[in-house]
């Protein structure tokens, strides 16, 4: 489903010039902050072991900033390095960090839920044309045809609130917001259709919880899904444990994802699970016009309380 | 294995009616871990208390059930009555049959069914209940009292005179509030301003009386017993040490027609100003709105007359924090003012009333400032038109009151003996005039009351018309009422030289706002409310903080008075005590799983939540966790529902507690 695969439209080559300039900024700037003292470490993106492929990296030595790079393979959300899930990450000090738009906003997030603080933390914004979705060759250029899913419905081309921002947006093709069009097939049928979907998407789940691990919000030490005295979710996969996980996930995610779609990247059964984010996520616009990660809030909606708070859900 | 007793009550008949009570308590008594089950007519009696005292120590039980009435009623009672055969009272949960049983149900073989279920529930809960220690926190002896009217004064003193010291806060530069105001107060005519400014003297002069008036109330934190109230000291710009209240910069100020709200217009005072003679304290405010040296720069006299140099123009609002232990609100009242609709409220006007368009249509209460002796006509009754003697006075009762198309449906409870004793005024002063007076009904229940109003009617013939007035309006010099005779079943029409409208008694602007920052709950009105109409009068649901006088609701002076009492009463109740004991019913933190995400902390709405760190041996901070302060939680469990990692529960309703309870349904 995550499929970029899904050759929706002719690929049109999208303009990858800027990926060369924002790599160099990186480089330059990583070197700077780590030469200074301002950061004791880097979180960014190297060369990966094959061709066209990167992976996420963490750079102490200045003389090591060298090997910082940004392209379409870009795909990681670093935020995740900087929570309670990367303990070892977060002892080093101050920690400088690059950041696409999207992760830009689970930064955002984390400021408002205590997690970091933007003073401990030094912002290597860049703009961003987009990542490869899964199934892209890596030898591959970027194109219109194996962007992912998400990208193509971004406005957060460029961040804000960053230290710097590096490199400048080319313009893009017309992108076939092939999400959105799944989004409202899915909201046209009667919740019993909807419900089957849901049931037949959820079945194939094996619990392997890599959503759980590469999404920068869960952060929990102890899941509450792996609690047994009492038990809230039952921990096999079978039909009804799968589908009480999937519910609290995107419970707990409500008013906070902010849709770097990582949690479906990495599933290995392909469940669409970013839908079911950018579905809680509408529904926060629709009820209180709010949405996760625009800006560090110290509160979101649904932890406090307002009189005129819409309550028309409530039947 | 658990050793529980279930005591399933008859409450008479009222669960017995509908419930098999013999039943559900055999059937309890076969569940694991259920040592004794058995039934009794009246488990709240003296007998059926010890009956549970005597099976603690029978059957060694280590958790009792009683399956009666909801636990807001008698919780505490069975509580008691467990701590006193040895067991912890909070190993002791009630099973709610009647309420949410017996009483709404019919079909005697589903409420049966539906009461074991009940039961068996608070079985599986009593059994993972943790023996628990109550919490106490110490108690400031020191309480705040709002509004320095007759309620204020009255608490005040009360509390005062008992030993404890009182912070007394008034919005207005003197207290004295609407008392001060009235001219003879029923029903014995004796002089307001008599009484009151005695009592006005006694708060300046109290040792145990701190009072800020020209002061609001910015915040309040904490709870019974530790309150941290900051006060809003607004600037007077007049020192308050060095001011003697000598009066020459009132006499000097050239600004003199300023009209004055205590005298509700009628007459006019300078911009700097105390607002009645009798004022306490005697120092004047200066009223910067209306204040040429404010306004422009220019003047100044004030300060060049004052012989201390006690003027100040350049002082400040002060906020100051003060802790308190008990709060008692007494804000009183204002009229409405019917010409026009207040904004954004439900309550509709009375502009075919004329009241601000018709100058000689008056409120009740600027017919006080007419009639008083230090008003501004010193005490005759004069219109405000002309100045001219009324010799036909029109009186409407209910304008506002009792009026459900218009907004407000209660009684102002004041205005039928108010308006009786302005007709006895009117007629002691005007000995040719006459008084007519539109009512619905005469309501004088209250002492002497009845005599008092039949006096007005029998000997001093004021005229009374049964029905309400329709229209009102200017004709010439006079005004024409027109309206209804019901008793005899004609149209009226009075033509009148004074109109005086008994408007209705609301409560201050701003309680609502006032009342969100004490967290007390307030009616549609926004009247505030007491915990219980009849059993808990004075208190509000809120600990600590204790209702008096009209913003309860609309009173006359003796019940304020008396209500001012009861509510010190209740504050000294509570000053009794070194120390508080609050039930454990709580969030704890599990700190091991606590991520720190502080959601809990944005949720609570007692501000229980903060932040702690943990460190190690030599000081470093290892992580930083929430705690929740029990002397602060009021046992909500927002906290619990919000906390994604579930890392803080509520004793007495764990997950665990919760999720058996689910199982065994």
């Amino acid at each position: 489903m995550n499929s970029t695969a899904q050759k929706l439209e002719t690929s049109t080559p999208i303009d990858t010039s800027c990926y060369a300039d924002v790599t160099d900024a990186i480089r330059k700037e990583a070197a700077r902050i780590l030469a200074d003292g301002t950061v004791t470490a880097v979180v960014g993106y190297k060369a990966g072991r094959r061709a066209g492929t990167t992976m996420p990296a963490i750079v102490t030595d200045p003389a090591e900033a060298g090997g910082l790079i940004f392209s379409p393979a870009c795909v990681n959300n670093l935020a995740l390095y900087l929570t309670k899930a990367k303990k070892d990450v977060v002892k080093k000090g101050r920690i400088a960090i690059v950041a696409k738009g999207c992760d830009m906003r689970a930064l955002a997030g984390l400021m408002g839920e205590s997690q970091i603080k933007r003073e401990e933390i030094f912002i290597i914004g860049v703009v961003c044309a987009g990542v490869k979705g899964s199934g892209a060759v890596n030898s591959e250029p970027l194109t219109t045809g194996n962007l992912a899913r998400k990208c193509r419905e971004c406005t957060v081309r460029t961040p804000e609130g960053a230290d710097l921002v590096a490199g400048t947006m080319p313009s893009l093709p017309e992108l076939t917001p092939v999400e959105a069009l799944e989004m409202a097939r899915l909201e046209a049928m009667t919740p019993a259709e909807r419900w089957a979907f849901w049931k037949e998407q959820f079945s194939r789940c094996v619990r392997c919880m890599a959503c759980r691990q590469v999404c920068p919000f869960c952060y929990c030490e102890q899941c509450l899904c792996d609690k047994n005295r009492p038990q809230a979710v039952e921990s096999t996969p079978r039909p009804a444990g799968n589908m009480a996980w999937h519910i609290v996930r995107a419970m707990h995610l409500a008013g906070r994802c902010a849709g770097c779609a990582e949690c479906e990247r990495v599933c290995p059964m392909e469940i669409p699970l970013n839908l079911l984010n950018r579905k809680m996520a509408l529904e926060m616009k629709e009820l209180y016009g709010f949405e996760a990660g625009l800006a560090p809030q110290e509160k979101g909606p649904l932890s406090s309380y307002k009189e005129d708070d819409d309550q028309s859900f409530i039947k | 294995m658990s050793r529980i007793g279930v005591f399933v009550c008859h409450c008479g008949e009222n669960i017995s009616r509908t419930v098999d009570v013999e039943r559900v308590a055999a059937e309890i008594g076969k569940l694991p871990g259920v040592a004794l089950a058995t039934d009794y007519k009246y488990m709240c009696s003296d007998p059926g208390q010890g009956l549970l005292k005597k099976a603690i120590a029978e059957h060694r039980l280590d958790g009792l059930v009683v399956a009666a009435c909801s636990p807001r009623m008698h919780e505490k009672t069975f509580r008691n009555a467990a701590k006193a055969a040895g067991l912890n009272p909070f190993l002791c949960e009630m099973a709610n049959i009647r309420e949410h049983c017996s009483w709404v149900h019919e079909d005697r073989e589903e409420a049966t069914a539906k009461a074991i279920d009940i039961v068996r529930l608070m079985v599986e809960r009593v059994k993972k209940d943790k023996a628990l220690q109550p919490i106490t926190v110490p108690i400031t002896k020191r309480a705040l009292v709002i509004g320095g009217g007759i309620a204020g004064i009255q608490a005040a003193l009360d509390i005062a005179d008992c030993g404890h010291q009182v912070l007394l806060v008034e919005r207005e530069p003197s207290i004295g509030g609407h008392m001060a105001q009235l001219s003879e107060t029923f029903p014995t005519l004796d002089c307001s301003q008599c009484i009151m400014t005695p009592k006005m003297v006694d708060v300046a002069n109290h040792p145990n009386i701190t009072l800020h008036t020209w002061s609001e109330i910015e915040n309040v934190d904490g709870y019974i017993g530790n309150f941290q109230v900051t006060i809003r000291k607004k600037a007077r710009s007049v020192d308050m040490d060095k001011c003697t209240g000598c009066g020459v910069c009132m006499a000097k100020c050239p600004q003199k027609k300023i009209k004055s709200t205590f005298d509700r217009g009628l007459g006019t005072r300078p911009a700097i100003y105390v607002p009645f003679p009798q004022a306490v304290p005697n120092t004047p405010v200066i009223d910067r709105e209306n204040c040429t040296y404010f306004k422009s720069g220019k003047c100044g006299v004030c300060a060049k007359v004052c012989g201390p140099g006690a003027v100040d123009y350049d002082q400040q609002d002060e906020l100051i924090t003060e802790p308190v232990g008990a709060i008692v609100v007494a804000t009183g009242f204002e009229l409405y003012t019917i010409n026009e609709k207040p904004k954004g409220s439900p309550i509709k006007g009375y502009g075919e009333f004329g009241h601000g368009t018709i100058p000689d249509v008056i409120d009740g209460m600027t017919f006080e400032r007419l009639a008083s002796a230090s008003g501004p006509t010193g005490g005759k009754i004069l219109r405000p038109s002309d100045g001219r003697e009324p010799k036909q006075v029109v009186f409407v009762q209910c304008v506002g009151s009792r009026a459900r198309e218009k907004g407000i449906s209660y009684c102002s409870k004041v205005c039928c003996m108010y308006t009786a004793k302005h007709t006895m005024l009117y007629k002691h002063k005007v000995h040719d005039g006459q008084a007519y007076v539109f009512f619905m009904d005469a309501r004088t229940p209250g002492k002497s009351y009845d005599e008092f109003w039949r006096r007005a009617v029998e000997e001093e013939e004021a005229v009374y018309i049964r029905g309400m007035v329709s229209r009102l309006y200017q004709k010439g010099d006079k005004i024409v009422v027109m309206g209804s005779d019901i008793s005899v079943g004609v149209q009226v029409e009075i033509e009148a030289d004074l109109v005086v409208l008994a408007t209705a008694v609301q409560p201050r602007q701003g309680a609502d706002a006032l009342a969100q920052k004490l967290g007390i709950s307030y009616d549609t009105y926004n009247f505030y409310s007491e915990a219980h109409a009849k059993l808990k009068p004075v208190e509000c649901a809120t600990a600590g903080i204790y209702l008096a006088g009209a913003c309860q609701g609309p009173k006359d002076i003796p019940d304020t008075v008396s209500q001012a009492s009861a509510a010190a009463a209740k504050v000294m109740t509570l000053f009794s005590r070194d120390q508080l004991e609050r039930e454990p019913i709580v969030a704890r933190v599990n700190e091991r799983n606590c991520v720190a995400c502080f959601y809990c902390k944005k949720v609570c709405p007692y501000g229980a939540v903060e932040e702690k760190e943990i460190r190690d041996r030599q000081g470093n901070l290892v992580r930083v966790v929430a705690y929740v302060n029990p002397g602060v939680c009021g046992g909500c469990g927002t906290c619990q529902a919000t906390c994604p990692s579930k890392s803080v529960e509520l004793e007495g309703y764990t997950d665990e507690q919760v999720m058996a309870m689910i199982e065994a349904l």
